[in-house]
């Protein structure tokens, strides 16, 4: 007889640390009875060994298997993703302060490069020389009037795309960074929910 | 009637026809190029960034119609370069404008290329992305400073 109807929903990612025994409650969220709940989320799905990659995939038919042979009176209801990545949580190296010195003077040297590039590209001094005899009607070979402000408008206008000026944002609306940020992380678990889940890709003639 | 006269009537009309063609061709050409400008503008994404940070959306008609006039304009003044004889301070505004302008299309540029996250997650540093941010915004401020003042002179 079927009568507990347990719903499931599976977390997208998780972390664990090694030797760490995943749960069901730690995968995924369960709405059920209590004490049905208090059953199914202490369930055992995945012991976490050295051996094991950064990330794991569970697939939510484990789960429901788990389940199922424990309990087989429970209706499992799933809703959501079908996986869930764990993140094996090894002991974070902290990144050295010379690599991100590194980092950071590349950054800075290709982009101020890049844009004396750019400049160059659209003869933007003529321009600029141009724009300057046009507004005053006097020739200057250096328009620093027209060029300092330009230079600081430059990175202000990188600031305000990126809404962010170091720790403070501007308005509270995630910036394109961030979302561009999410877009990638969901598209890098995507691609690994797929590629490591040895039960999503199955040869059914072997050649 | 003096032959002379046929000879100015065919070259009156060969001139109708040159012109009728150098209308076309910069009637075309301007098409082609304003299409690009607003094809590039629309992939970079800059106007809706800046109606989302001001929340003006709905003035974004607006918006749009400052572009076409900015272009028309700019185009006018490059190609006749009338002279106003204005306040030189008046430069320093658009200037700071322009630089705005340019700073945001190399934002935008720079997240079209998905240059940060890709970077980010190869360095380990995702936290400290705001910082690698200013790496780039103090480059470009301190290029662009470096070929005003010093580079030009070379």
């Amino acid at each position: 007889m079927k009568d507990e109807m347990v719903y499931i929903r599976m977390r997208h990612r998780v972390q664990a640390t090694i030797s760490q025994n995943v749960k069901i409650g730690d995968l995924a969220q369960i709405v059920a009875n209590d004490d049905v709940r208090q059953l199914v989320s202490v369930i055992p799905i995945h012991q976490v060994i050295k051996e094991d990659k950064k990330l794991i995939v569970i697939d939510v038919m484990k789960v429901i298997k788990a389940i199922n042979e424990k309990y087989p009176n429970f209706e499992v209801q799933t809703m959501g993703v079908a996986q869930t990545i764990i993140e094996v949580f090894i002991k974070k190296k902290s990144i050295k302060p010379v690599y991100f010195i590194a980092v950071w003077l590349l950054l800075f040297i290709g982009a101020g490069l890049a844009v004396m590039n750019f400049h160059e590209d659209v003869s933007m001094q003529e321009v600029h020389q141009k724009l300057y005899e046009i507004i005053t009607g006097e020739e200057n070979p250096k328009p620093l009037l027209l060029q300092i402000p330009y230079s600081i408008g430059l990175g202000l206008g990188m600031i305000l795309f990126f809404n962010h000026l170091f720790k403070k944002r501007i308005n509270e609306e995630p910036s394109p960074l961030e979302v561009e940020m999410f877009n990638y992380q969901q598209a890098l678990d995507h691609y690994v929910s797929v590629h490591e889940n040895s039960e999503s890709e199955t040869k059914i003639n072997d050649h | 009637m003096f032959p002379f006269m046929k000879i100015v009537k065919v070259k009156r009309k060969s001139m109708i026809i040159n012109y009728t063609i150098a209308i076309i061709l910069g009637l075309g050409g301007g098409l082609a190029v304003g299409a690009g400008f607003v094809a590039f503008l629309t992939v970079l994404g800059v106007i809706p960034r800046l109606t989302q940070l001001t929340k003006t959306k709905n003035y974004i008609r607006f918006y749009e119609w400052g572009v076409i006039v900015g272009a028309v304009t700019g185009s006018w003044i490059s190609l006749r370069e009338p002279i106003f004889r204005l306040p030189s301070i008046l430069v320093v505004f658009i200037g700071l404008f322009a630089g705005v302008f340019v700073g945001l299309l190399a934002a935008a540029l720079t997240e079209v290329l998905n240059v940060f996250p890709i970077l980010a997650k190869r360095v380990g540093v995702a936290e400290k992305i705001t910082y690698l941010l200013m790496a780039i915004v103090f480059g470009k401020i301190f290029g662009s400073l470096f070929h005003w003042i010093y580079f030009v002179d070379r």
